[in-house]
């Protein structure tokens, strides 16, 4: 490209020796990149075609993309009904006043706890070997978390009320929310957490959509990325005020990580329903989210892996470590089932003990065992290092480990309060089949997004897949650095935002 | 142009016309126009006035005139011209008379042709609520949920609202004087009534019996039969077998120390059930005034053991009850009597424990002169003789028993009437004409009579009622009936005391005119009720100040002194020998026995969604009748279902045979019910009824014969293989183990009156170290909460007085009638929700009567709690709430505030006592099903029956019980207005109001001189889950049973205690 045709938004050919932080971790390995003949041209190229080259999108995306549209007007349709009708609709009733509503709105926001865990805790644990995998799963965070915020707006009876909830002072509504209830803590957790999540992600994007807008010839696409990427152009400045900005959102993001999960586990545990009223739901509802939202990564990771032929980014190694992750998680979790025993019977208190045996031996006995055998016993394989190695194995696990966490849900919720206290009030509860049609239609919501998602934007970072490759071929670097200190402070950048690969020399 | 030459006009055409009858009567339009009058009235519209008037030579000023005219004319056609007559005195009158202030009138609700006095709240002219009257015997101010239902009916949408000529079940639009001008010819035709028959419901109605004397006298030949299917015949012909006549019995359980109930269920089903169950109530309540721990002999109760054929709620209350096929009753009555050296024949053995037996016989001795021994109206007179001797011989007669004249005007065997009048159809002509006034014989007449048949061939027959049904489907004629609030009428109660009927509200559809109009329009004009009552008692009572005594009794609904004087009659001396004939097939195979439904009763209720909707008491079923077997009799025919506690069971369709009539109808097994014994209720499974009634329940008329009209032996029982849902409110019978309902031995309570104060009951202690939750109260009681404490302050502001509002329910004295039920659903607007969302857990009534279950499957003890909001001080709902739409009030109350609530049901879940409901959809105008039920209060016609004082309620929103806050304000308002403070007593919610057995109390505890504070200063007060600390303000006495000591099976252990019955 000639430098007639450069335009404003072009990166300039300056590189600058930057220092970045953390680039020698010795945790960034071979095995996080494998394979030869990797360069940063081409591993950039590889994951901008995705976007760039329309057609190499294989034939599953678009089955897996029209099942998912399918099912997201599955998904309007049941709540055009809902909205029509009214939530009478839902199977819910007195006593089990919330079902799958609820079930599926703690679901999905479990569910989007590991892009969080991934993008900012590992990142500022400085686990470089999150950079494969925290795009896709950032994204998947966004995308549960629009699914999850569906369900607290329409399970309320009068959804066009729900804004009531909001803060909006006396001025507006005359009247404040009231600020003892949990699910009012739940509207400023999960619209938080959907900000930051959403910043933390846009911020990650902004040097790949620079990198795009370079490499794209499209004119109007570039254009568009242009705007995305607010005039990036590689500087060091840039990079230093990105790295500032991306590890001060990274420390908000933490804490979110906990706080989310655990306000949403106050909507239970400030109940007074055996079963609900418990403390020790929020570090057991953290670790059931992030086991979750692992299980998700998972379960969307592996097959996109196999069609974009990104095994060598998305390697054995993320799955093993992954699978440690969620064997971890899933101990928590199911450490905290037996302690829910021990409570109940330790607590000397007969209505626990009641809620204990009704999940032993109750009508919905069969959810409860499902419960142990989802979340309990079968992960337990993932103690082998072959099933950890297993693709097969590792997916149907994470499958078996999202259906436990729904589970794990469904037993809390609709299975405490079919029998609280007074046996006169017991009752039943049957999802209808517009909770199912909702629950499938979300999951339609949430393909769609996703595998839109894989076309527009890159699901892989490439500037931090750079990274890395910087990372392996300076393997011997580190070595140079140990001998010459100076060398592992200040090195060479190249082109970690891709922008002379293909224009500018 | 002379305007008044001939002064002719709609009026006076009107006018001309009906003074016509008979044959002269005009035919058709042509026959009218010959007269010259109508051919000018045909001829202009305005008559006489417009005839010169040439529109196009008109000037100007003469057409605006008659253009203005015009106008101003038109909007007279609304108008009704309706006679200006005073004549409704307000038993509450104001000078101050405003607009939104509701008027009460008193008058009576007829059941089974015995009146219950009430009193109606009318807003701007609608009557909207049914109390009951406290001058009136049978009511005492209390109610139960059939007499308020009755108001229901008034605004059912689907009531017939024309004269129709039925074709072969196709209605046909007509008018009255169609009918009359064929029924008045039909019977000149006869000459002397040959063939002309009147078939009424049971009459105790002085001017109806005097209308339908006069129409016999001039009709000689005419025959007068009465047929109900829940009849007293078998009482009557016990009277008679007695007494030689018919004969009223009267008890008074308020004197009565030991009650032997022989298969009566006297607190739901008898004439004078209201007032029974407050007799009742009054020796089985324990007030602090009983209690003297010098002398705990001093607090006594009655006891009352019971023999029934089917669980009903006077055998909860029993002390001790055996369940007895309804043919062993008899046998059991005769071994009683013979016992107590009565002349009963052969006593047959009956299979009574000794224990029990020896019991009861030295409880009645022992209390001779203050027993009672009664009979249920489904057993046979033979039974009912029985009684009267043992009552007899026991000294009770005059003391607890009490004889009168028979109340009905003309006390008949009306199933044998029925059967005779059959048979006359059957033979070809001797029936002509059938009048049927009421009823619906069509469909509850025994299935042998074949009286469909017989009603269609007959040559003229018209059915007057309030719907179109089964009878008006099978007549020539349909004829709308006005409601029992909409004209004039009298009644006696079951006492003989005479109330004069007052309407509340011109009938809503113009053609409704009452039975007592229809006989006086057979021969005469169309009367007007008034008329007809008014001119019937100045007949009766011609003195001077008749006015005033008409105005009086009005005022107060009852006349003054009617009752009937207590009358000595001869038992003759063999009566208790007399046998019963024999019941068919009896002590052979399965029983079945026929009874009325709690709640929809002989069928009349069959439309009404409040009676639909309503639990019963026992099963606690909805929407559905089914037959009731025991466990046993169930796993016998390999029909019981599986054991497990899902809310929805599908249950076993199972066909019942009996002497050739079939009938299918689902299982359901009933704990308490004896072996070898099939309960069907009567009233369900109508082909000719609204939308409410339609596909709800089985016809068990269809086993119905006149040889068993109550029960008969020898039915066979199939499995159809299918099932079919019953829907019932809760699933659950147990208590599991918890201590929910308190309750013992009047022994244990007398060694330890607090027994009720357990650490369940009662609000937690507070221990060392807990200051943080602690709450300190004025009197300087400490209490822990599972909350932060809040300091609600109970103090009004600004205001000189502070209320506490709260709530006492007596378990020991509630009988679980739903008579509550029923009342708040019509004082707070409740809606119906339909089969399809009770069996969702989506009923919407804002009290329930819990039912639980104690001891064997087979015989277990059964009580009831009736549970409301219980206004918790430390209520889990208000801080989940996130928009704060359930606040505290200063003077205790928990209110939810509709308009805020936007229904994330969190409220709902967090309620420990599930008091909740919620709006799933738009109930309030009949959805999910607007077409079954009818668009509810967005009819145009129920929304009349609304309570102004109470919102009603919209999609989305949570509801609950408010201890009807509206009456509290209504109070206040009249307080503050007369600046003072709130009287005890003069707040009355309205289950309070209705309750038979005030078992229900409202008032200020803060201030403990009113009765609802010294009730809970009782002993054996107690809160549900006070352990919980959520600080209820309702709380409940406990309930006391008064077992005799020497029967063994009572005396139960710890382990039977705790044993949950399992559905």
């Amino acid at each position: 490209m000639s430098s007639a045709t450069r335009r404003w938004w072009s990166n300039t050919v300056d590189i600058e020796e930057t220092t970045i932080p953390g680039a020698h971790e010795d945790l960034v390995t071979d095995s996080m990149l494998p394979g030869k003949g990797h360069d940063y041209k081409n591993l950039g190229d590889r994951i901008a075609e995705l976007i760039l080259r329309q057609r190499v999108h294989p034939y599953a995306w678009l089955v897996t993309f029209g099942i998912g549209f399918m099912l997201l007007n599955v998904m309007l349709m049941s709540i055009t009904y809902l909205l029509y009708k009214g939530i009478g609709v839902f199977g819910v009733n007195v006593p089990a006043g919330w079902g799958l509503d609820i079930i599926n709105f703690v679901w999905w926001i479990g569910i989007g706890h590991a892009g969080t865990l991934i993008s900012a805790i590992l990142l500022l644990l400085k686990q470089k070997w999150r950079n494969s995998i925290n795009r896709f799963a950032e994204a998947m965070t966004l995308f549960a978390v629009a699914c999850a915020g569906l369900y607290p707006l329409l399970h309320t009876g009068r959804p066009w009320n729900a804004y009531w909830l909001l803060p909006l002072g006396p001025n507006i509504l005359g009247l404040w929310p009231q600020f003892r209830s949990p699910l009012l803590w739940d509207v400023f957790a999960v619209s938080t957490y959907a900000t930051v999540s959403a910043l933390f992600w846009y911020i990650g994007l902004i040097p790949d959509l620079a990198m795009l807008r370079d490499k794209t010839t499209s004119k109007p696409l570039r254009v568009l990325f242009a705007m995305g990427a607010l005039g990036w152009r590689g500087a060091s400045r840039h990079w230093a005020r990105y790295e500032t900005a991306y590890m001060v959102l990274a420390g908000i993001s933490a804490p979110l990580v906990l706080s989310v999960h655990t306000i949403v586990s106050f909507d239970f545990a400030v109940g007074i329903v055996p079963g609900w009223h418990t403390t020790i739901f929020p570090p057991y509802f953290v670790a059931g989210a992030v086991y979750a939202g692992f299980a998700m990564v998972l379960t969307v990771g592996i097959p996109v892996r196999a069609w974009y032929k990104l095994k060598d980014m998305i390697t054995m190694t993320h799955i093993d470590w992954m699978a440690k992750i969620m064997l971890t998680t899933g101990l928590v979790v199911f450490y905290g089932y037996i302690l829910e025993v021990f409570y109940g019977w330790y607590s000397g208190d007969k209505y626990e003990w009641a809620m204990i045996l009704n999940r032993f031996f109750g009508p919905y006995k069969w959810t409860y065992y499902a419960l142990l055998t989802c979340n309990g016993i079968i992960p337990q394989l993932l103690w082998s290092p072959k099933v950890r190695r297993s693709i097969p194995a590792i997916f149907l696990i994470s499958q078996t480990v999202s259906i436990g966490m729904w589970l794990e849900r469904f037993v809390i919720i609709p299975v405490s309060l079919h029998r609280d206290y007074l046996p006169s009030s017991w009752g039943y509860y049957t999802p209808s089949f517009w909770d199912w049609s909702m629950f499938i239609g979300t999951m339609g919501f949430f393909t769609v997004l996703m595998f839109g998602f894989m076309r527009v934007l890159p699901i892989i970072n490439m500037f931090e897949m750079k990274e890395l490759l910087f990372g392996n071929k300076h393997k011997h670097g580190q070595e140079a650095a140990d001998r010459d200190p100076t060398h592992s402070h200040v090195v060479s950048m190249p082109d970690t935002a891709a922008h002379s690969d293909d224009h500018s020399h | 142009m002379d305007m008044h030459q001939r002064p002719v006009d709609a009026r006076t055409f009107r006018a001309k016309l009906e003074g016509k009858s008979g044959k002269q009567y005009w035919r058709s339009l042509e026959e009218l126009a010959d007269t010259p009058e109508f051919r000018e009235y045909l001829l202009d519209e305005i008559p006489q006035h417009t005839r010169s008037f040439d529109i196009l030579s008109m000037d100007r000023r003469r057409f605006l005139t008659l253009a203005g005219a015009s106008l101003a004319l038109a909007g007279l056609s609304g108008c009704r011209w309706l006679p200006a007559k005073k004549v409704v005195p307000a038993a509450e009158l104001s000078e101050d008379r405003t607009v939104s202030i509701p008027n009460i009138y008193a008058t009576s609700v007829i059941e089974h042709g015995l009146a219950t006095g009430v009193l109606v709240t009318s807003n701007e002219g609608r009557p909207t609520r049914i109390e009951g009257n406290p001058e009136h015997p049978a009511s005492l101010g209390s109610n139960s949920s059939t007499v308020q239902a009755t108001l229901l009916d008034l605004y059912d949408p689907e009531r017939s609202q024309n004269v129709s000529e039925v074709n072969q079940g196709a209605y046909t639009i007509s008018t009255w004087s169609n009918f009359l001008d064929t029924m008045r010819a039909a019977l000149t035709a006869t000459k002397d009534g040959t063939g002309f028959r009147i078939l009424t419901e049971t009459v105790t109605s002085p001017t109806l019996t005097h209308q339908i004397k006069t129409l016999l006298a001039k009709y000689p030949a005419a025959k007068w039969v009465q047929y109900e299917p829940l009849s007293r015949d078998n009482v009557l012909n016990g009277a008679k077998a007695a007494f030689g006549q018919p004969v009223n019995t009267l008890y008074d359980f308020s004197k009565a120390d030991t009650i032997l109930s022989l298969d009566a269920d006297f607190l739901l089903s008898m004439p004078g059930h209201i007032r029974y169950s407050r007799d009742f109530a009054t020796k089985r309540r324990v007030r602090s005034a009983d209690i003297s721990p010098e002398d705990p002999k001093k607090l006594t109760m009655s006891r009352l053991y019971m023999v029934e054929s089917c669980p009903s709620i006077t055998g909860t209350m029993a002390d001790h009850r055996l369940p007895m096929r309804a043919s062993q009753v008899e046998a059991f009555a005769r071994a009683v009597a013979a016992a107590l050296g009565v002349d009963a024949g052969a006593a047959a053995p009956a299979a009574v424990p000794k224990d029990w037996f020896e019991a009861l016989i030295g409880d009645l001795k022992a209390s001779s002169g203050t027993s009672i021994v009664v009979a249920g109206e489904h057993q046979p007179p033979a039974v009912h003789v029985l009684c009267h001797a043992i009552n007899a011989a026991l000294g009770n007669v005059g003391k607890t028993v009490n004889y009168t004249d028979a109340v009905e005007s003309q006390p008949v065997d009306q199933l044998a009437a029925l059967k005779q009048l059959a048979e006359e159809m059957k033979t070809n002509d001797a029936v002509k004409i059938l009048l049927i006034l009421g009823g619906n014989p069509v469909y509850t007449a025994p299935v042998d009579l074949d009286f469909a048949r017989r009603v269609q061939t007959t040559r003229l027959t018209a059915h007057l009622s309030m719907q179109e049904d089964e009878t008006s489907a099978a007549c020539k004629w349909h004829l709308p009936a006005a409601h029992t609030l909409e004209s004039w009428g009298d009644a006696r109660a079951f006492d003989g005391t005479t109330s004069i009927i007052q309407p509340l509200i011109a009938p809503l559809y113009e053609g409704a005119h009452s039975d007592l109009e229809l006989l006086v329009a057979l021969t005469e004009p169309m009367p007007n009720s008034y008329d007809v009552v008014y001119n019937y008692w100045k007949e009766q009572k011609p003195a001077p100040d008749f006015e005033k005594w008409w105005q009086e009794t009005l005022h107060d609904g009852v006349i003054k002194n009617s009752a009937f004087p207590t009358k000595t009659f001869t038992l003759s001396a063999d009566a208790a020998k007399t046998a019963t004939p024999a019941i068919p097939g009896a002590g052979q195979g399965l029983e079945l026995l026929l009874l009325p439904d709690p709640t929809i009763r002989d069928g009349r209720f069959n439309n009404n969604g409040w009676m639909q909707e309503l639990p019963k008491p026992l099963t606690k079923l909805t929407w559905d009748n089914a037959a009731l077997m025991s466990q046993a009799t169930a796993e016998k025919l390999g029909l019981a279902p599986a054991v497990g506690g899902l809310t929805v069971a599908d249950n076993k369709l199972v066909e019942l045979e009996i002497g050739g009539h079939k009938l299918r109808v689902p299982v359901l097994c009933l704990p308490g019910h004896p072996d070898d014994s099939v309960t069907v209720h009567l009233g369900y499974g109508r082909t000719h009824v609204g939308k409410i009634g339609a596909g709800t329940g089985f016809n068990a008329y269809l086993l119905r014969t006149t040889a068993a009209p109550c029960f008969a032996g020898g039915m066979k029982v199939t499995n159809t293989g299918e099932t079919y849902p019953l829907v019932h409110t809760r699933s659950h019978h147990s208590m599991e183990g918890r201590e929910i309902l308190m309750e013992d031995t009047l022994e244990a309570f007398l060694k330890k009156p607090d027994f009720a104060k357990t650490e369940a009951t009662t609000t937690p202690e507070i221990k060392e170290g807990d200051d943080k939750q602690t709450q300190v109260l004025e009197n300087g009681e400490k209490r822990l909460s599972l909350y932060d404490a809040q300091d609600h302050e109970y103090k009004s502001d600004g205001n000189a007085f502070t209320y506490s509002w709260g709530l006492s329910i007596d378990n020991n004295v509630c009988i679980g009638c739903n008579a509550c039920v029923t009342a708040c659903q019509n004082e707070n607007n409740i809606p119906i929700v339909g089969k399809d969302q009770v069996d969702r857990g989506r009923e919407m009534h804002w009290i329930r009567i819990d039912r639980y279950y104690r001891g064997p499957i087979s015989n277990p003890h059964t009580f009831f709690e009736p549970v409301t909001c219980m206004h918790c001080e430390n209520a889990p709902c208000e801080p989940v709430c996130p928009v704060a739409a359930t606040v505290h009030s200063k003077e205790g109350l928990n209110q939810m505030v509709y308009n805020r609530c936007v229904g994330t049901r969190y409220c709902s879940n967090n309620c420990p006592y599930k008091v909740r409901r919620f709006n799933f959809y738009k109930y309030t105008a009949g959805q999910p099903d607007p077409d079954k039920l009818r668009g509810n209060n967005d009819s145009p016609v129920l929304q009349l029956l609304s309570n102004p004082e109470v919102t009603v309620r919209g999609r989305g929103v949570m509801e609950k019980c408010s201890y009807c806050v509206q009456r509290i304000d209504l109070a206040r308002i009249t307080a503050k207005k007369e600046g003072r403070a709130i009287k005890d007593g003069e707040v009355v919610t309205a289950c309070a109001q209705s309750c038979p057995t005030q078992a229900i109390v409202f008032g200020d505890v803060a201030d403990k001189t009113t009765l609802v504070s010294k009730l809970k200063a009782l002993p054996t007060d107690y809160l549900l889950l006070g352990e919980l600390n959520t600080r209820p303000r309702t709380s409940y006495l406990a309930r006391l049973r008064n077992p005799n000591p020497a029967i063994k099976e009572d005396a139960e252990s710890d382990v039977e205690r705790d044993t949950p019955v399992v559905e």
